[in-house]
């Protein structure tokens, strides 16, 4: 696994939060993927991780951004996402 | 046709009133037919049809076009390959209907028939009569459900439930005026369907086209709609988009289902929002049956289409207009006079995530039957119905096996939403002398793992 960047950190331990998930922050891959095969979310999970960075980071994610299928595609791309979009 | 069958038209809606908005861009009833007809000219000749349109307006179009060909929809949100090639294993001779869609990943099959409405502003098709008895739509309950199969919708079903909904949720004014929907639930789903493809055919309402998934989406959607407005969606997008802070226009109801909606939260929204909150009682097997407004109590009113009748102590079943069956309810109920009900809870066997429905027995099953698995059961949180973030989980006995490989195990038989959050292994479960697991036995195993973890 390749190791986290700062912003990805705080992204991973956000989510861990968010959805009361038993895996520690640091151990998610940050180029797995969040879906399916990687941590497995789903659906709902994207909502409720949408809410948190909406409350963390101060702004919305939609389905026309971009590409959302990339977004959610690796921690990676989602912190990529959250610093160019990010409010506070 | 034969003479004398009884028909209702695809829709009581006038030429020029408005069922649908593509963003910002109204489209008429006439406008639509002529879609219609375009998209059934072109149909080949088969007698199913799968609909994985994203665009809502897409998917309307196709539904009535393929009912106008006498052909049956089959209803699935599920757009993976994975459910294709199951549903195609059991309807042969189905054909694919898609659209583009804004989801890269997802590639339609190469033979799909392409959905892209082109009808001019002030186009007006035929309105075709469909015999009530024709199955119109399928609806399907996943294969990890206790009851799983596909769910037949004559066309006289779906057309009383929209009517009795119109008229439950007062849609239609006498100043003619229509109520725009935005939904945040797929269309082919069967709630999403019921709301957003066959209620503007005979109410007079007028869906978006979305996407709404989002807070922000489903927010300027609402904005955007001039008039009476109306949010379809469920208690797990509620709670997010109150959440969000978006502020919301007038609205003129706010309704969900597919899942509990707590009291306090239906509070909150019908505070901030300061709009009636009500609720839908339905399933994929009989539609949409009764409503409530949840902040008013407990009490379920049954649609006017609707009766419901004990059948033994712990079964009751609804009789459904334009159903040829009764369909037991999944939820253990208590009769209030012929027209009310209270929900008890739900059989203890059935389990329902993100609107998905799920038998325990069967998802114990699928986990006993991964090799390595010596013993296994799921476990059901207790704030299932009230925490979003709950999900269930597993505990197994797998000696040579490892919790991911179990995970990974399940992945390939079971929706992603039933999916054990944690895999916990065990070296035996606490099964009795007649090898149940009491659940104080299992209560007890999860406080154990707690204070030791």
């Amino acid at each position: 696994m390749s190791s986290q960047l700062a912003i990805e950190a705080e992204v991973a331990a956000l989510i861990v939060e968010a959805l009361h998930l038993e895996t520690s922050a640091d151990q998610i891959d940050p180029e797995a993927p969040l879906f399916g095969e990687g941590l497995g979310l789903d659906s709902i999970d994207a909502l409720e991780i949408a809410l948190a960075i909406s409350r963390r980071y101060g702004f919305q994610l939609r389905s026309d951004d971009e590409r959302n299928g990339q977004i959610f595609a690796s921690l990676r791309n989602l912190s990529a996402h959250i610093e160019k979009h990010r409010q506070h | 046709m034969l003479e004398g069958t009884p028909t209702a038209p695809l829709t009581s809606r006038a030429a020029g009133a408005v069922m649908f908005r593509r963003g910002a861009e109204p489209v008429t009833c006439g406008r639509f037919l002529a879609d219609v007809a375009a998209l059934a000219a072109r149909l080949p000749d088969r007698p199913y049809a799968l609909g994985l349109c994203a665009d809502r307006y897409n998917a309307l179009v196709s539904f009535a076009a393929v009912v106008s060909r006498g052909q049956v929809m089959l209803l699935s949100s599920d757009r993976s390959s994975r459910r294709r090639r199951e549903i195609a294993a059991d309807y042969p001779d189905l054909y694919v209907l898609a659209d583009t869609g804004e989801d890269p990943s997802w590639e339609a099959p190469p033979d799909a028939v392409r959905v892209a409405p082109a009808a001019p502003a002030g186009a007006i098709g035929p309105n075709p009569r469909i015999p009530l008895g024709q199955v119109a739509a399928i609806g399907f309950t996943s294969g990890s459900t206790g009851v799983p199969g596909a769910h037949p919708k004559p066309w006289g079903a779906l057309v009383a439930a929209a009517e009795a909904a119109g008229e439950r949720f007062n849609l239609n004014h006498p100043d003619g005026q229509e109520t725009t929907v935005v939904a945040t639930v797929p269309p082919q789903h069967m709630y999403g369907f019921e709301t957003t493809m066959v209620l503007p055919l005979h109410a007079a309402t007028a869906s978006h086209a979305g996407p709404h998934f989002f807070p922000v989406e489903v927010a300027e959607a609402l904005h955007a709609a001039p008039g009476r407005r109306v949010l379809v969606t469920t208690p797990l997008q509620m709670r997010a988009l109150l959440g969000s802070g978006q502020p919301m226009p007038k609205l003129q109801a706010v309704i969900s289902a597919t899942a509990p909606l707590e009291a306090s939260l239906a509070e909150a929204v019908e505070r901030a929002w300061q709009a009636p909150v009500l609720e839908i009682y339905g399933a994929t097997e009989m539609g949409s049956i009764a409503s409530r407004r949840t902040v008013e109590g407990p009490l379920w009113r049954l649609y006017r289409s609707v009766g419901l009748r004990r059948r033994t102590e712990d079964v009751v079943a609804a009789e459904v207009a334009g159903l040829p069956e009764p369909v037991p309810l999944a939820d253990a109920v208590e009769l209030e006079g012929e027209e009310c009900f209270r929900l008890l809870g739900r059989r203890t066997d059935i389990v329902k995530l993100g609107g998905k429905r799920a038998s325990l027995a069967r998802l114990n099953a699928l986990l006993n039957g991964i090799e390595g698995v010596q013993d296994g059961v799921f476990v059901v949180p207790e704030d299932l119905d009230r925490n979003p973030a709950a999900r269930l989980a597993v505990y197994a006995v797998a000696p040579a096996r490892s919790a991911e490989a179990i995970l990974a195990a399940l992945r390939q038989q079971v929706d992603p939403v039933f999916l054990p959050r944690a895999v916990t292994l065990v070296p035996a479960l606490p099964r009795d002398s007649v090898g149940k697991l009491p659940q104080q036995a299992l209560a007890a195993l999860r406080r154990q793992l707690a204070g030791t973890a």
